[in-house]
């Protein structure tokens, strides 16, 4: 890369980590000013909503298989659903992921084989 | 409040790196893609390790690396990148109420992904202050050296990788939606919560689905957002475990 190139990935790099670190710092101040509240009540409430609606939207992004054709869908469909019934069973973070994974994978290969 | 002592942050960390681990499914395979991509954009090893080490946002380094490929003038590939990662700043102020007094945060917000936010938000309401730090020291460590470990084998190795074990590319990708699926699913709590959730899912998916990933992340969670505060269904109690409003 050129001196030029440095310098622009650099600034993408400070930029991109200033977007990470300047709103906690602003939020820290507005929570040290309005302890009495309580934290969460300290928060602005569009702000608590939008939280669980940027994972939900992580969720929806990363929905979309690899290779989105009939087996991989169907793969998907299945393996949320082991992951979900997992889930209620131990309500734990890593065995739904696990036994999703291992459905997912399991779904494509024979749903290939068959489709 | 004191800062956390460092004897009382390390019995968290552990526990931040496991539960962390199904991060890599995801991380792993798309950071070998990135790292291949910048190879063949013309980056080398070591150049492609650096954008992964301290940009370490993937969308925004797939861009920058196919607008410096293509020729596109610097300032704008830079706006570019930026602007894909606006959507982080309503990262840190969402768990900022969970995260105990110490000098460590400012540095562990370079941490602060899409992943490790959604792994964050839900897991620190329900650790004790003390843990905290550690248990996201861990979290982020792990994700961030398995980003730049994926990178590296991407540049070294990325061709053969992708042509012997093609299925494993395609297959553990899985481990994130089904670590989101596992992290949204207490947030069901009421009827309104269900609604806002689904649309964002949905319009999320349409995005990508037409192409539009980058936007996807952030409009998709302004119209659940919208729709939160649209629709009035009646509040039906639910499971409340390990969930916020």
């Amino acid at each position: 890369m050129s001196l030029s190139l440095w310098i622009a990935m650099i600034i993408a790099a400070l930029g991109t980590y200033l977007l990470r670190l300047l709103p906690l710092l602003w939020i820290q101040r507005r929570l040290t000013r309005t302890d009495d509240d309580g934290p969460v009540d300290a928060l602005p409430k569009w702000l608590v909503i939008l939280g669980p609606m940027m994972i939900a939207a992580v969720l929806g992004v990363s929905l979309v298989p690899r290779t989105a054709d009939v087996p991989g869908w169907l793969a998907t469909v299945i393996g949320l659903g082991v992951t979900l019934a997992v889930w209620r069973r131990t309500r734990s973070l890593g065995w739904p992921v696990v036994a999703g994974v291992f459905t997912f994978g399991l779904m494509v290969v024979a749903t290939r084989m068959v489709v | 409040m004191s800062d956390i002592e460092p004897s009382r942050q390390s019995s968290g960390w552990l526990t931040g790196v496991r539960e962390a681990m199904p991060l890599l499914g995801g991380y792993i395979p798309v950071a070998v893609s990135f790292g291949l991509i910048s190879t063949q954009a013309g980056f080398s090893t070591a150049e492609t390790l650096a954008i992964s080490a301290l940009i370490y946002a993937g969308a925004s380094q797939f861009l920058f690396v196919g607008m410096i490929a293509s020729g596109s003038p610097l300032w704008l590939t830079v706006a570019m990148t930026l602007l894909i990662n606006v959507r982080h700043v309503v990262y840190a102020p969402n768990i900022a109420p969970w995260l105990p007094q110490s000098r460590w945060w400012p540095w562990l917000m370079h941490g602060l992904t899409d992943q490790v936010f959604a792994l964050a938000h839900s897991r620190l309401p329900q650790l004790p202050a003390s843990r905290r730090v550690g248990w996201f020291f861990g979290a982020a460590m792990l994700a961030w050296l398995s980003w730049i470990a994926g990178s590296l084998l991407g540049a070294v190795a990325g061709e053969w990788l992708t042509s012997r074990w093609p299925l494993l590319g395609e297959v553990m990708p899985f481990a994130l939606p089904a670590l989101f699926l596992v992290l949204i699913v207490p947030r069901f709590t009421s009827r309104r919560w269900a609604a806002a959730l689904g649309v964002t899912i949905a319009i999320a998916l349409l995005c990508t689905l037409t192409g539009l990933t980058n936007i996807g992340i952030p409009l998709a969670a302004a119209c659940g957002a919208l729709c939160f505060y649209m629709i009035r269904l009646p509040e039906t109690a639910g499971p409340t475990r390990g969930g916020r409003p």
